[in-house]
């Protein structure tokens, strides 16, 4: 067992930051105004004009679309303005072949395998859902097809489906840091709540959120306990009997993983119930949905998620030119502002143009998969979100994980994240070191990991 | 007891829009035989016309108790489509098998489904305000939405007049009769092409009522039909199909029993209906009002 420390060490040894005054730090800004100005630079060797062919699977009906439709248009936006430089290195246009990931895995696992063959696609990417990855993953393996996911965080995709992946890849950060930063920022904010009930979507997502929040609260809030569970069906929109349960319980604090139009109705119901008069609330990815589908009704304070990922007041605009050039492009081409799946598709093409200019410049001509491959291991991008890493060991992008409160603000017709309340935290001090041995039983390598080697708060 | 009653209470409100959903689809299979796939997203296109049109005019000059009218919109948007869609699609196929059925009403459901989204596009459409209009009672220690009691009071409604139209009416005998025996009722003098539009009409309006109903609390969000279509088919399985008793009586069992599962048994909410429905198939399978 670990040594007890206290908790202000605790969160210093993680290296949370919070507030506008932190960025400076988390986010260096020296140079990033040049990434963009940067000169076009002549491509090396005769580049052929043929289109490059992308597969972008992601939801365009069902109730998960109101994540898949940011997904694709972050998708378009960045593919249009690499063509409109005459597409990559200058000669290969973007060509977009969409696909519907409500489909189903095995229809999406067959869509994958005739993108390949008749669509004869060079990249395939797009993908939200966690049941969907650790199906299509080894499929993209076996097919020898350059993928970069860029959602479908679950941590299972690398610790179990793909142990050791050679064509594929994933930007956004995984799943169990969703749970782990909102534990962190509770136990940072609101140290004395012991009576915590949940209300999670029934799916890996929830049982991931709910999982990892615990394990984090048991070292650094010890005496923290569940008092209420609730597990609606994803999709669940009347959440009465959930509210009037976690209510009765009298919990300190409320738990949720809910998403999307689900959130949208839970928190609705729950302000009529004074709900969050009565509670403090916690949330994994409420914020998640696209910025303006939350109401100026939502409480305000509360921490509202973004799966751990981006809030498009992130970094502050003025400090990273690379953010408020995206927000202002998204907003241009499509009348509202982007989320996190948004900058994570555009960030995917991005970080795609990059590569195939650094493995030109080696190899001359267009760059085989395997010289891109080897160009993507440990790539970093400065992205609209910041700095993305590729962990050349298991081809996971990583990122700082940041969640926030909730504020409203005269500028915009939505609620926001408070901009100068912005919880930011290093993404490697919250999910297993490579090495770190793939547990054999349900749990993911960060559970086993924090359980094991995270000391203990001493109250 | 304030427990108890919030329970009650929960169950009941479930219950009266699943009603709605379910009746709609026992009342269009009882009389013409057709298991339309498509119930759920009549529903769907309900609420997001009642959404849509409710949000156009909140901020406006209307005066809030008429918007709550102007939900109305979306039962009669949803029942002129079932008006256009039964002699139109479904009325050219009644002779053929009933796979044929099946594969046009499933069809509709996607074709919906698609146009639903592209008039309203992938985001929830909410008018909360309808919704914290009607401000909260006390009950006990509790708070309690009195917009929910009125769902209840819509959904008791509803089903005493389905019933006294059905039971009461000139119609509801031409109903019952072209229900029990479709030749007979013809060769009696019947209009059955005509008795069919109104049915499904009917049937229609009541989805659209259930949709518009539920907005002012859950919004209308995409993927909403085929949920509430499973729910209803849950219902009607354990009620029996074409049964309108059976309707409402699976539609509060299934209340009470998602209530207590959400209470006691919080890791099964999901399977604890489906094992109900399966119960009640393998003692009576043609459910529990069924005639087959």
């Amino acid at each position: 067992m670990a040594a007890e420390v206290s908790r202000r060490d605790f969160l210093s040894r993680l290296g949370v930051t919070v507030g506008a005054a932190a960025t400076a730090a988390s986010v260096p800004l020296v140079g990033a105004p040049a990434l963009i100005e940067r000169a076009h630079a002549q491509p090396k060797g005769n580049i052929p004009d043929t289109p490059y062919k992308v597969g972008h699977m992601t939801f365009f009906t069902g109730a998960a679309a109101v994540l898949g439709e940011p997904s694709y248009k972050g998708h378009i936006l960045a593919a249009e303005e690499i063509n409109a430089q005459g597409g990559l290195l200058g000669k290969r246009k973007i060509e977009t072949i969409k696909a519907d990931e409500a489909a189903g895995t095995d229809a999406n696992v067959k869509e994958m395998r005739r993108m390949k063959l008749s669509e004869k696609i060079d990249l395939f990417t797009g993908v939200i859902s966690s049941g969907n990855t650790p199906a299509l993953g080894p499929e993209a393996e076996s097919l020898k097809l350059l993928t970069i996911f860029v959602d479908g965080c679950t941590d299972f995709l690398f610790d179990k489906a793909v142990l050791n992946p050679h064509y594929i890849f994933r930007i956004t950060n995984m799943q169990s840091a969703d749970g782990v930063t909102a534990a962190v920022a509770t136990a940072m904010t609101w140290p004395k709540v012991r009576r915590i009930a949940h209300i999670h979507p029934d799916y890996s997502y929830g049982r991931n959120a709910f999982a990892h929040f615990n394990i984090v609260m048991k070292k650094m809030v010890p005496g923290a306990q569940v008092v209420s569970e609730g597990w609606p069906k994803l999709g669940t929109t009347d959440f009465t009997s959930h509210i009037t349960k976690a209510i009765a319980a009298k919990p300190d604090l409320l738990v949720a993983s809910v998403w999307g139009g689900d959130y949208v109705a839970m928190y609705k119901q729950a302000l009529r119930y004074d709900m969050f008069k009565k509670m403090k609330f916690t949330s994994m990815i409420a914020f998640g949905v696209a910025p303006h589908a939350i109401g100026k009704d939502h409480p305000e304070g509360v921490i509202a998620g973004v799966h751990s990922n981006y809030y498009f007041n992130y970094p502050p605009q003025d400090r990273w030119p690379l953010n408020s050039a995206f927000v202002k492009k998204y907003l241009d081409r499509w009348k509202e502002y982007p989320n996190f799946q948004s900058e994570g598709a555009y960030t995917t093409l991005m970080l795609l143009k990059q590569t195939v200019e650094k493995a030109n410049k080696l190899t001359g001509g267009w760059p085989d998969d395997e010289a891109i491959i080897s160009q993507l291991e440990g790539a970093s991008i400065s992205g609209p979100a910041g700095y993305l890493h590729i962990r050349p060991d298991n081809h996971q992008g990583y990122k700082d994980a940041m969640t926030g409160f909730s504020v409203n603000s005269p500028d915009y017709p939505f609620q926001i994240l408070d901009p100068n309340r912005i919880i930011t935290i290093p993404i490697r001090n919250i999910t297993a070191p490579p090495g770190w041995p793939a547990p054999s039983g349900e749990d993911t390598r960060t559970y086993t990991w924090i359980d094991k080697t995270w000391p203990t708060v001493k109250l | 007891m304030d427990t108890l009653l919030i329970h009650a209470l929960n169950s009941l409100l479930y219950a009266a829009v699943l009603f709605l959903i379910a009746g709609g689809l026992s009342l269009i299979y009882g009389v013409m035989r057709i298991v339309n796939l498509a119930h759920g997203n009549l529903f769907a296109f309900g609420a997001f016309v009642a959404a849509w049109t409710v949000g156009r005019l909140v901020g406006g000059p209307t005066p809030t108790p008429l918007l709550y009218l102007v939900l109305l919109a979306g039962p009669f948007v949803a029942a002129a489509l079932g008006a256009a869609i039964e002699p139109t699609l479904l009325r050219p196929f009644y002779k053929r098998p009933e796979e044929y059925q099946l594969l046009i009403t499933f069809g509709l459901q996607l074709i919906l489904e698609d146009l639903v989204r592209l008039i309203w596009g992938p985001y929830p459409l909410t008018v909360s305000s309808l919704y914290e209009g009607m401000g909260s009672l006390n009950i006990g220690e509790s708070i309690y939405p009195t917009y929910n009691l009125a769902v209840i009071v819509v959904g008791g409604l509803a089903a005493a007049g389905l019933w006294a139209f059905i039971y009461r009416t000139q119609f509801g005998i031409v109903l019952r009769a072209t229900s029990q025996n479709m030749r007979m009722a013809q060769a009696m003098g019947v209009n059955v092409n005509r008795v069919y539009v109104q049915a499904f009409t009917l049937g229609c309006f009541m989805a659209g009522l259930g949709g518009a109903i539920v907005v002012p609390q859950q919004g209308a969000v995409l993927g909403m039909g085929v949920d509430a279509l499973i729910l209803a088919f849950v219902v009607v399985v354990i009620g029996g199909l074409g049964s309108l008793e059976g309707a409402l009586i699976g539609a509060l069992m299934v209340g009470v029993v998602r209530e207590l599962g959400i209470t006691f048994f919080p890791e099964v909410e999901l399977a604890v209906l489906y094992l109900m429905a399966a119960g009640v198939l393998l003692v009576r399978p043609a459910g529990l009002f069924g005639r087959a």
